[in-house]
């Protein structure tokens, strides 16, 4: 469970990125968090991923106060906690089977459960037969899926997606969500989806978290009227 | 935790292996500084050596005092000299050891003869011949010895002895200061060049940190790498150094300008190889921790 109480964030440059938030969001919900740019979305990821601490205010993740957390304690709080972004971030080196295990060899996953891991998730994402294949030879949507997998290799309770279709056609958009709604019922990750993009929103309503200038300004069960 | 150990060192080498000209230009700037620093150790040890072997043949005499003491005393005398902290030996000189010591210092026969002539009025006083353990605590023994009721005065072959041992102690020091200048610029260089290979696998850092790697793993094949470059950079030094000084001591047969012993190649030479590859490992380790601790701590 999510729960942020009162929380104020300001840059060191003295950007106020975001304003006295409050929301909580369940285990295993799916929520979008829509804003115009600059308003603050990413910084919210970033106080839950524990990469920003907020200047104000507390950010409760499974009763873990994030932003209290010792500098030491930060990477294994993160394992709970899967982020996928608009530009993929594989390794261009790795091929795709080596990219997911990379995940899971970081944090030193034996090596049976790793690979028995790596194909579920390969083929949950759909691209298990793409697995000896390097990134730049994948269409944008089978990075993202890649990605995806990566993310929830480690079995995260939350998973984080900023802009994930940011650089995907209508279609691969569509498909990548279906892929974040089975992910939710399948593997009951709360899923947390950051995006621009209304038409997803449209097509696959949800509870949505609006954001304006650092404040939220709507937070509405089943996507309401957006 | 082996096949992790195994992952790491294979990361290490791949990055030298990526960034091979810094590797190498880093490596070898580690082998010139310890090259130097090479130099500097058979300088000093031998100096050392020379320079301990000057000190424990400083001496002192302490001159017996008959006006104030009774010879029945002067068993409490060398007790008490004895005492003093940095005496390494006391012996007894009588005055006319003292005189035959002088009279037998001359090679000259004519010379002795008439020396002969004066034992009966003896100038020699009684005295002790006081070596000390350490040249910095001359003056110190000096005092306090004269302090000692029943002793005269205190010899110690005067300004010169002291000027020598100062002189000793500045070179000692001066090569200490230079050894740590040029090691402090080596891990500088390491810096760099991981500072760099960092910078190149910013990505992959990035990665492994929002997967959820601890700081540790994400260190360890920077750790690798630097000290793979400081091994390496420790190498030719050794080879260069230790081939040299063995072909040196064997052509000089052991001695500098015919009076300096040096010291013999082994096992002095395994000691430099192991200090060598000791502080290119150090060198290395320590400039890419600060390297990956430095870019660890900004980002949480
Ligand atoms: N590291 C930072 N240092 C200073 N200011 C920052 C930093 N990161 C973000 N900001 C500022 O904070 C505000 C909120 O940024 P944020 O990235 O959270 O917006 P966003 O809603 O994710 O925007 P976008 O939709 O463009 O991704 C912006 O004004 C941004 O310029
Ligand atoms: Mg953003």
């Amino acid at each position: 469970m999510i729960k942020i109480e009162n929380v104020s964030k300001t840059y060191k440059n003295g950007t106020h990125a975001l304003s006295n938030i409050s929301l909580e969001i369940k285990d295993g919900e799916f929520v979008y968090i829509i804003g115009p740019t600059g308003s603050g979305k990413s910084t919210l990821i970033k106080l839950l991923n524990g990469e920003e601490v907020p200047n104000s205010g507390t950010v409760l993740v499974n009763d873990i106060n994030v932003g209290k957390l010792r500098h030491s304690k930060v990477p294994v709080y993160r394992r709970n906690i899967g982020v996928v972004f608009q530009d993929y971030r594989l390794l261009p080196r790795k091929t795709v089977f080596e990219n997911v295990a990379y995940a899971m060899e970081v944090v030193d996953a034996p090596r049976d459960t790793l690979r028995k891991r790596v194909r579920e998730v390969l083929k949950l994402v759909d691209v298990a037969d793409k697995s000896n294949v390097f990134p730049a030879e994948l269409s944008g949507g089978q990075q993202q899926r890649v990605a995806i997998a990566r993310a929830i290799a480690n079995k995260p309770s939350i998973l984080i997606a900023d802009e994930p279709t940011g650089n995907l056609d209508p279609k691969k958009s569509d498909e990548i969500i279906r892929l974040l709604e089975k992910i939710n019922q399948e593997e009951k990750t709360t899923i947390l989806i950051v995006t621009h993009d209304i038409e997803i929103v449209r097509h696959h309503p949800k509870r949505t978290i609006a954001i304006d200038s650092g404040h939220i300004t709507a937070d509405l069960a089943g996507g309401g009227s957006i | 935790m082996f096949r992790r150990l195994g992952r790491h060192i294979k990361e290490g080498f791949l990055g030298v292996g990526r960034h091979f000209g810094m590797a190498l230009s880093s490596s070898t700037a580690v082998a010139i500084t310890l090259t130097l620093i090479g130099v500097f150790m058979v300088l000093t040890y031998n100096l050392v050596l020379t320079t301990n072997t000057i000190e424990s043949s400083i001496s002192l005499s302490a001159l017996i005092d008959y006006d104030s003491e009774d010879q029945v005393n002067l068993q409490r005398i060398e007790g008490k000299i004895k005492e003093v902290n940095g005496v390494s030996s006391v012996t007894y000189h009588s005055k006319e050891d003292e005189f035959d010591f002088y009279v037998n210092s001359n090679t000259d026969p004519e010379l002795q003869e008439f020396y002969e002539a004066y034992r009966d009025e003896n100038p020699f006083r009684d005295a002790y011949i006081i070596t000390i353990s350490d040249g910095t605590m001359l003056q110190e023994v000096t005092r306090q010895v004269e302090a000692i009721p029943g002793v005269y005065q205190v010899y110690d072959g005067g300004a010169n002895t002291y000027k020598l041992v100062d002189v000793l102690e500045n070179i000692r020091l001066f090569g200490g200061i230079l050894v740590v200048a040029l090691a402090a610029l080596a891990i500088y260089l390491v810096y760099n060049t991981i500072h760099i290979t960092i910078d190149n696998r910013k990505d992959e850092i990035w990665i492994m940190r929002n997967v959820g790697a601890k700081n540790g793993y994400v260190r360890a094949p920077f750790l690798v790498e630097g000290i793979i470059i400081g091994l390496f950079g420790s190498i030719v030094p050794i080879l260069i150094i230790g081939g040299l000084y063995y072909y040196l001591y064997n052509a000089l047969q052991g001695t500098l300008f015919g009076t300096f012993a040096l010291a013999a190649p082994f096992p002095f030479l395994y000691y430099l190889a192991a200090v060598l590859a000791g502080t290119g490992i150090l060198v290395g380790f320590i400039g890419s921790y600060i390297s990956v601790c430095k870019y660890l701590r900004i980002r949480r």
